[in-house]
């Protein structure tokens, strides 16, 4: 038993001496809030922070303890937008790498096969939305082999300061191998603030013609460069939601998503699940009726999906590949 | 807010040395404490900080009215009015939509509502119960509303609890704490202990076995289906004792003390000691408001195993508005029965180390329909653990092994050993303490994955 002053002593202490050794971490954290007064404040606190820590090499702990369990760039902040093909993106290859593709102008077109045997090779990528359409795509099965899901929470193409994407989006081909890559992003993109602009460059608020063109870059780079790889890209739309503000957010990203399959029509989809999710009148729904049953279609936050929603998105993947591959088993 | 953030930090470095700035005014003490607990609320939705409001307002004014009346009947219309208000909230904003569409599906009719769940509601509900019917029944004196206010509201517990009683937190409320003796070091062993627990061992389960295999049985062998039975056992302990020690150990720092939650319950050698061990402060509020009154095991073998399979299975729903938590409840309630009607007891040690292990199976094979969203992925769970084996299984991983180990063992260290800890921590200079705690946060922080996932109590 203690005095209390010698408790808030050791309590304050202790975060003071644990900020400093997380330095790194908290300028990171700082950097990848949204923007606004609490990213402001937070900024302003850890630079100084980070700065002094580092000239006393206190960091130096805990980036040892990351590379030592294999997340050593855990605390690096990449803000660039990465593409290897010139902008605007150009033509796909004649050739495709791997695997058997669609053929765009083929006067018969013959689709390619796939069995258990054989399967369909699919990575799911994306923030929190992609997680259960993808593991209901795992639970297909057959001729659907899920090579992958990555998930990553409150992450997309404008932020890649929080998670650069664009990286991640040119190293996983080479892994992973896909045929076809399922991207679910824009739910943590539809806010005013986006990093890795291109130098002199400004944009305006979301739905502002510069915010979407650079989105709309981004997107389409991001296609361009999977089909460039011979990799077929199913663009998972924004659903309808129970929250006032993303109702009117997350049309503008689906209808830029729209248009970039539009521009890559041989090579990409785009899965319209507001339509998918939406009640009979166009409306959120909590519930839907599925073979007659009402399930439940969301997380309590009116946004996230459930199982039974996942199926539903991951039948309609499946439709809308079946124009492109034959899917047998 | 949730407390292993930057954002709690903030708060608590705030509110801690304010609360004790205070303590010697209670009335503004009082004051301070509702207004930062509400903040505390507020910050996941604002709105539903008038609900917890008008729970309390309610609530005082039905205790005061009972505790004033001297007829038996007007107290007790005036108890079944205060209960049947506290059920019909609960009732409303966590089981509408579940009845409304199991209605709807037999009678295929629409009339569903949609209505968002405030966190917590259950918690602090089912606190206000005990307050309203402890009064009823003599046990208790009402405080005054602000006292009252504190209790309902405190922010350590108002979330996922403990769900502690009236008769603990408010003669605590009756005088100011002495700044002069605070248990820091039983403290900060609580706050670093379930911040380990809930950021390296709970998350790392979820995220590397447990999520992946519970939503997508098929796709996975039997030996990691079974590992993440295992998991998931080992995930939801961690979670929520995880939760409950960070809030013990802030009531602690703050001069309060709270009943303890979780006492070793993967060591119980029978269910009836599992549920002593485990989520203590329910369980108790389970048997004293609900398997009590329905008459206990004072009416015979049949009406007690009546009385336990009911206490379950509202047990189970109490949890999750899904069926799958009533068959987990069920399933509990049937253990007991079969466990009392059997009678048996081990008393030797080899008959206990039996006892822990059938029990820890039992719970496990539960916890699969406690965990998985449907009975279709429950039911996939229990054939997969028998249909794939010598498959691959390239989600056991050493990492995810060594986590379960570890959230099994902690159930067997001994008492003496923390004791032990506790006295060594607490013969360190003020400096060296809070080097020792700052070491802990940050390697915590370094081996928990990316990002604050959601305590699983949250949701119930």
């Amino acid at each position: 038993m203690l005095p209390a002053y010698r408790g808030i002593l050791v309590l304050f202490l202790a975060l003071v001496l644990a900020a400093l050794l997380e330095a790194d971490g908290l300028r990171k954290q700082a950097t990848t809030q949204p923007a606004g007064v609490q990213r402001d404040v937070a900024m302003a606190v850890t630079k100084p922070l980070d700065s002094f820590s580092r000239a006393l090499h206190l960091t130096t702990p805990r980036h040892d303890l990351l590379v030592a369990i294999g997340r050593g760039n855990e605390d690096e902040i990449d803000t660039q937008v990465h593409f290897t093909l010139p902008p605007p993106a150009g033509p796909l290859p004649n050739k495709i790498a791997t695997g058997p593709k669609p053929k765009e102008h083929a006067a018969k077109p013959t689709k390619p096969l796939y069995t258990p045997a054989h399967p369909l090779r699919v990575w799911v990528a994306g923030d929190s939305l992609a997680e259960v359409p993808g593991e209901a795509l795992q639970r297909v099965g057959g001729a659907i082999d899920v090579v992958g899901v990555e998930s990553r929470l409150s992450t997309g193409l404008a932020r890649p300061d929080l998670y650069n994407w664009f990286v991640r989006l040119a190293q996983a081909p080479q892994q992973l191998h896909p045929t076809v890559a399922v991207l679910s992003f824009g739910a943590d993109d539809a806010h005013n603030y986006m990093t890795g602009v291109p130098a002199g460059k400004t944009i305006g608020p979301l739905g502002s013609s510069s915010w979407d063109a650079e989105y709309e870059r981004r997107a389409n780079g991001v296609t361009a460069e999977l089909n460039a790889k011979g990799i077929y890209v199913v663009w998972l739309g924004l659903p309808n939601t129970d929250h006032h503000g993303f109702r009117e957010s997350f049309p503008v990203v689906n209808g830029i998503l729209e248009d970039v399959v539009a521009k890559h029509k041989a090579m990409s989809t785009f899965v319209d699940t507001w339509k998918l999710l939406s009640d009979k009148h166009g409306h959120y729904a909590s519930y839907l009726r599925v073979n007659g049953q009402l399930e439940l279609m969301r997380l309590s936050d009116g946004t996230h999906y459930t199982a039974a929603a996942g199926d539903l998105i991951a039948q309609q993947i499946l439709k809308q590949l079946s124009t492109v591959y034959r899917l047998e088993g | 807010m949730l407390f292993p953030t930057v954002t709690f930090a903030v708060f608590f470095m705030v509110v801690l040395p304010t609360s004790w700035a205070l303590m010697s005014r209670p009335r503004l003490w009082r004051i301070f404490i509702v207004a930062a607990s509400y903040v505390f609320y507020g910050w996941w939705d604002w709105r539903f900080v008038f609900l917890l409001a008008a729970s309390t307002v309610v609530n005082h004014v039905v205790a005061v009215a009972i505790y004033r009346s001297t007829a038996t009947r007007s107290r007790k219309a005036l108890c079944a009015l205060g209960v049947a208000f506290d059920l019909g909230l609960l009732g409303y904003f966590k089981y509408t939509d579940f009845f409304l569409s199991s209605f709807d599906n037999i009678f295929g009719t629409s009339w569903l509502a949609n209505v968002t769940l405030p966190v917590g509601v259950s918690f602090y509900t089912f606190m206000a119960i005990s307050y309203v019917v402890d009064t009823y029944r003599g046990e208790l004196v009402p405080a005054s509303f602000s006292r009252f206010a504190v209790f309902q509201a405190f922010f350590p517990h108002l979330v996922a609890g403990p769900i502690v009683r009236a008769s603990e937190l408010l003669p605590q409320l009756e005088e100011p704490r002495s700044p002069r003796r605070v248990d820091t070091s039983r403290a900060f062993f609580l706050i670093v202990s379930g911040l380990f627990l809930k950021v390296v061992i709970a998350n790392h389960l979820s995220t590397h076995i447990v999520d992946n295999v519970f939503e997508a049985p098929k796709q996975h062998s039997s030996l990691e289906v079974l590992v993440a039975v295992y998991g998931y056992a080992v995930q939801i302990f961690a979670d929520f004792c995880g939760y409950t020690n960070i809030a013990i150990g802030i009531a602690l720092l703050l001069g309060f003390e709270f009943p303890q939650n979780f006492a070793s319950p993967y060591a119980a050698v029978t269910l009836q000691d599992f549920w002593r061990r485990w989520h203590m402060t329910l369980s108790r509020w389970l048997r004293d408001y609900l398997y009590i009154p329905l008459g206990g095991n004072r009416k015979g073998r049949i009406f007690t195993y009546r009385n336990l399979l009911l206490t379950m299975l509202l047990g189970g729903l109490w949890h999750g508005a899904a069926w799958t938590f009533v068959v987990w409840g069920g399933l509990h309630g049937i253990g007991l029965a079969i466990e009392r009607a059997l009678g048996w007891r081990p008393h030797t040690r080899a008959q206990q180390w039996l006892g822990r292990v059938i029990t820890f199976h039992i719970v496990c094979f539960a916890w699969i329909f406690f965990r998985a969203d449907s009975f279709t992925l429950a039911w996939q769970m229990i054939e997969r653990l028998f249909t794939a084996w010598g498959r691959s299984s390239p989600l056991v991983t050493t990492s995810v092994v060594l986590a379960i180990l570890v959230g099994v063992l902690v159930q067997y260290i001994r008492p003496p050993v923390l004791s032990g800890l506790l006295a060594g921590f607490q013969r360190l200079s003020l400096v060296a303490q809070a080097a020792c705690v700052a070491v802990a946060l940050t390697v915590i922080n370094a081996l928990g994955p990316v990002g604050v996932a959601p305590f699983i109590y949250f949701r119930f």
